[in-house]
């Protein structure tokens, strides 16, 4: 039972952070963004792709990608062994650096949509995520694919029936921090005019502001957040395999979790990826004994995907705001005003 | 009196159809223009050629001297020009308020600087408390806090209004601005048009109710077909536009 509560907390972090910067760029600025799962992919490659070579440069260690990694990391984590504070800094290390390369990744993709509607926007999004993806997984230059690299191990220090507690708590550190800048960020001016841009871009356009530069600024900094959950689902693994960072994990989980807690609205998102989480770990553990008690004739893992669909429509169609409707943007003014 | 806004022959076609045909008009410094004319002759169209919203197929338009023909409106914006639209484009889920604040901007709107309070705070209190005041005039105080998609088209109409009113243009473009208003109201609102004025801010508006405006306005246009069939200025000038035989046959035959 207490590995089941571990694993909820862990994966209700990863997810809150990839679903709260969706929330900014799709929640707030209305952005559809169905390439989501890029952003996370970004911070599998700044560990997998970035940080192990660094690795394998700074051990002098010989081979390609994938066989140097394994004795870099086997040095690093001997280090790490020594010192935990060597860990935790290789930890922010990497998360910074997949900030980095996320917020100049985000800036970049939604380039070729300069022109587009947001009709149109989402499928381009999803175009040049699932290219991308493919190319990390047949290509195994980058990040080892389809056949996996192993990442270094931050708890090398901690003893074994301690490190998925330290590991869940990690996350939940990030998780909250994140949710503290994205309030912090929202409820400003830069926060309203993200919503008006959803109800209206060509309201917004005649009142003076650029759409391009919103949406540029939006999505550097969503896909520079979505890369922390990466980076983190990186060093929680062990081993990265391209393959794992699909559209229906990491794009389509997170916008359901978004509708389902209520768009807009940074702790009903909460909500909404803590329900899906717990419903996609008790699923994952039960799944075989379900396929028996229901005989069900397929795979037990498109019952999660049917599960999800049909709730997906329950919401769009009965509670389209999601379990907390969103607020206004609150600023101190604003607050003020609502309050008398 | 200065000039402020100059078409040239805007021409503009949807498909094979022409919308508007050598349109020139002038706009001047603390003026206020309108231009009336039948459903369908052109006004909307003209209105979102100066404002960037379609671009001209042909002709120019110039706004203190400066050639703006299909500027981007986010810049026309900054130029000093600012419109309201026919159909009400009320910001749905957002409030009144926040629908006004929109009308205005904040160095807080870049995330960057959203991050240090006080790089915008005092502008933010400086507009909530100007679009408190305008919504006080508009007579929708009490509306304030309500999502701008649950208000009637009349409130939305007001709703357009208030949030030209947040920044002090140089023009302000109105399509039917008292279109569902009470007259009261839209007597007041045609009043404080004319104070705006002479704070130096020029109108053009577009609005069938004559009867409200006629009294209020320094010019007068009038399309027809996409055209500028005759034009007035002044008390007299607009008294002979009126009496203009085309145009008295174009109302009639109405
Ligand atoms: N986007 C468009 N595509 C095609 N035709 C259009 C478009 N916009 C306007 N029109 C046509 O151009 C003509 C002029 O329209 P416009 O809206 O400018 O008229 P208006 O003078 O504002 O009329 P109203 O008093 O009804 O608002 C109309 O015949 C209209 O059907
Ligand atoms: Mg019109």
């Amino acid at each position: 039972m207490m590995d089941i509560l571990q694993l909820i907390l862990l994966w209700f972090g990863i997810y809150y952070i990839v679903a709260v910067s969706l929330n900014m760029e799709f929640g707030y600025a209305g952005i559809p963004n169905f390439g989501k799962a890029l952003s996370v992919l970004v911070g599998a490659i700044s560990v997998g792709g970035i940080l192990n070579r660094l690795l394998i440069w700074y051990f002098g260690v010989k081979g390609d990608l994938i066989e140097g990694s394994t004795f870099a990391i086997a040095r690093m984590n001997e280090i790490i062994a020594a010192h935990p504070l060597a860990g935790i800094f290789l930890l922010l290390i990497a998360i910074l650096l997949a900030m980095v390369v996320g917020f100049v990744v985000g800036m970049i993709f939604i380039l070729p949509s300069a022109k587009l509607k947001a009709d149109y926007l989402g499928v381009t999004l999803l175009a040049i995520s699932e290219a991308i993806f493919l190319v990390c997984v047949y290509n195994l230059s980058i990040i080892g694919g389809y056949y996996g690299i192993s990442t270094p191990d931050i708890l090398a220090f901690a003893p074994g029936e301690k490190r998925g507690w330290i590991f869940a708590g990690i996350v939940l550190v990030f998780a909250f921090l994140s949710f503290l800048f994205m309030e912090k960020l929202l409820n400003t001016p830069y926060g309203r005019v993200l919503k008006a841009m959803r109800e209206n871009e060509d309201v917004v356009k005649c009142f003076g502001r650029d759409i391009m530069k919103l949406r540029m600024r939006t999505m550097a900094i969503g896909s520079a957040i979505g890369a922390i959950a990466g980076v983190l689902y990186s060093f929680y693994t062990g081993n990265i395999v391209a393959n794992s960072f699909t559209r229906v994990e990491w794009t389509f989980f997170p916008f359901l979790m978004i509708l389902l807690g209520g768009k807009g609205n940074n702790k009903g998102v909460a909500l909404g990826v803590l329900a899906y989480v717990i419903v996609i770990v008790f699923l994952d553990i039960y799944k075989y004994d379900i396929k028996e008690i229901f005989h069900i004739p397929f795979e037990p893992v498109w019952l999660t995907y049917i599960l999800f669909g049909i709730t997906m429509l329950l919401i769009l169609y009965y509670k389209p705001t999601g379990l907390i409707p969103e607020r206004p943007v609150k600023t101190p003014p604003v607050k003020r005003i609502m309050e008398d | 009196m200065k000039e402020l806004l100059r078409t040239e022959g805007i021409t503009k076609y949807f498909g094979g159809f022409r919308a508007l045909h050598n349109v020139s008009i002038n706009v001047d410094e603390r003026e206020v223009a309108l231009i009336i004319g039948p459903n369908g002759s052109g006004k909307t169209t003209l209105i979102n050629v100066i404002s960037g919203t379609l671009k001209a197929d042909s002709g120019k338009v110039f706004f203190k001297g400066a050639d703006i023909t299909n500027q981007e409106p986010n810049l026309l914006y900054h130029c000093g020009i600012v419109r309201t639209f026919q159909t009400p484009q009320p910001l749905k889920e957002l409030t009144v308020l926040e629908n006004l604040l929109i009308g205005a901007i904040n160095p807080g709107e870049s995330p960057w600087k959203a991050l240090i309070y006080r790089s915008w705070l005092k502008k933010e209190e400086e507009l909530v408390e100007r679009a408190i005041k305008i919504l006080d005039f508009l007579k929708l105080s009490h509306l304030v806090n309500r999502k701008a998609g649950e208000l009637s088209g009349g409130q939305m109409k007001l709703v357009e209004i208030g949030r030209a009113l947040m920044t002090r243009p140089k023009l302000i473009i109105m399509d039917e601005p008292i279109a569902g208003v009470a007259p009261g109201l839209a007597h007041e609102i045609f009043s404080h048009i004319l104070v705006l004025k002479t704070r130096g801010i020029s109108f053009l508006i577009i609005e069938h109710r004559l009867d409200i405006v006629l009294s209020y306005i320094d010019r007068l246009y009038v399309m027809f077909n996409g055209e500028i069939i005759t034009e007035g200025r002044g008390e007299q000038g607009i008294k002979k536009v009126l009496e203009d035989p085309k145009v008295v046959e174009i109302y009639i035959g109405e």
